[in-house]
């Protein structure tokens, strides 16, 4: 094998797919075992893998920041009312008559925004168990795709509008008809799990998890645990963020976030 | 922090001697020149990056064990017995993990050498992510759909209404790109 073929033939793609034959396989390793450029692009390529597949899992993990930075300001804002609410407590107050007794609002004021500052209320666990959905964004190839995809396209439109329990009963017959799909089987479960329906979220996500596809390993532990908090069910919801942490992937902090504030 | 290489046969030759003659720095050359080789097979075919870390280690210890006893024939075929161990080991750990022969740990200086591979790694991962941050929306698919999705240019460029010969050489340029940029970057650390 030589680099005109390797690019020809698109052998590195398929190498990092693993849809090479074994041969096929056997002759490109031993081509860039000795070749620096070939080896040069299927690390470069390898690491784009990874990062992109990271992605859907980031963006996920980007809207729950800015669900966190929401948070991070619920201080300054519960503050904000404290004050506006002794203002008007302090008008209130001047307005009564001279006879009753008043409590300085300067001095309470300053002491309520100390407390509210130090103390930011501790997540509850319906909060750490809200789920935002992992973006999809499948591009329909016309022509290529077999009747599971299909029906799993179609499907993923209303989850792509918020419908979830819409999209159930078509990903569903996909994940059946294709069990050996991970990403069938892992929207099934995030569709069951913002529809409320968490029992069939777990058994969904498990078989994710045990079809062992690095693309969607992470997140179905991640999501397994979000099942788990919302049953309340926090010794094997922490085991799953564990895992998930294991990955080192994009999910990493946040899990390991919820572990902190589960009291880990 | 070392780069892929491009060392000749002749190079090769005179690592596979060296290390047979007790040369512990032809040792360590060697983990640089194919530890990031073994790790990208070993996490391709195993889908396990700690795995592959793990792999990295036993492999150059098996080969470099074997180098120090004079168990290649040829010197020439240095990359080959290479590719062969590590090809038989990562298919030993597929077979069944408990399996593994127990290995002697790495001495210092190449447990060192694997922990800098490590280093690189994380470093190119993050040099990745930035360079990818600066793509457009449609380079991110079309390198989404091929790495990620499998999908053939053909394919591609009838989804995103683009020709095949647009879609690869695009997909060319963004490698390439990336690769530009990993290898100006990691040249000056």
């Amino acid at each position: 094998m030589n680099c005109e073929e390797v690019e020809e033939r698109n052998i590195l793609e398929g190498y990092l797919l693993d849809r090479l034959t074994e041969p096929e396989r056997e002759e490109f390793e031993k081509h860039y075992f000795e070749c620096g450029t070939c080896f040069s692009q299927l690390q470069t390529g390898l690491a784009l893998q990874t990062e992109l597949r990271r992605q859907p899992a980031m963006a996920a993990r980007a809207r729950g920041a800015s669900l966190l930075r929401a948070w991070v300001w619920a201080p300054t804002f519960a503050t904000i009312i404290i004050l506006f609410s002794a203002g008007i407590w302090w008008n209130s107050a001047h307005n009564r008559p001279p006879s009753q007794q008043v409590p300085s609002p300067l001095k309470v004021s300053p002491n309520v925004r100390v407390q509210v500052q130090s103390t930011p209320a501790a997540p509850s666990l319906e909060e750490l168990a809200r789920v935002e959905p992992p973006p999809y964004s499948g591009v329909v190839l016309r022509g290529t795709e077999d009747e599971a995809h299909e029906t799993f396209h179609t499907a993923m439109q209303f989850y792509e509008k918020g419908d979830y329990t819409k999209a159930i009963p078509g990903v569903r017959a996909a994940a059946k008809a294709n069990p050996q799909s991970a990403s069938f089987n892992f929207y099934l479960g995030v569709c069951y799990l913002l529809a409320g329906q968490t029992d069939p979220a777990i058994v969904s996500f498990r078989q994710t998890v045990s079809l062992g596809d690095p693309a969607y390993s992470e997140s179905a532990h991640f999501y397994l645990a979000k099942a788990y908090l919302q049953k309340k069910e926090v010794a094997r919801a922490k085991d799953e963020l564990q895992k998930t942490v294991h990955f080192h992937g994009g999910l990493e902090s946040e899990a390991a976030q919820i572990l902190r504030q589960l009291g880990n | 922090m070392s780069l892929p290489s491009a060392t000749n046969a002749g190079e090769l030759r005179s690592l596979a001697v060296r290390i047979r003659q007790g040369d512990a720095s032809a040792e360590t050359e060697l983990v640089h020149e194919f530890s990031h080789r073994v790790f990208v097979m070993g996490v391709v075919r195993t889908h396990d990056r700690e795995a592959a870390r793990e792999l990295v280690q036993d492999v150059l210890m098996a080969v470099i064990g074997a180098l120090r006893k004079g168990q290649l024939q040829d010197a020439d075929k240095l990359a080959a017995f290479v590719h062969g161990t590590a090809r038989n080991l990562i298919n030993n750990q597929l077979r069944s993990a408990c399996q593994r022969p127990p290995m002697e740990p790495l001495h210092e200086d190449l447990a060192q050498a694997c922990r800098a591979e490590q280093l690189e790694d994380a470093e190119r991962m993050r040099l990745v992510h930035q360079a990818m941050e600066g793509f457009g929306q449609e380079d991110r698919k079309i390198l989404l759909m091929t790495l990620v999705e499998g999908h053939k240019p053909g394919e591609i460029a009838a989804a995103l209404g683009l020709t095949s010969e647009v879609v690869r050489t695009r997909k060319t340029r963004a490698v390439k790109k990336v690769a530009d940029l990993i290898r100006k970057k990691m040249s000056r650390t």
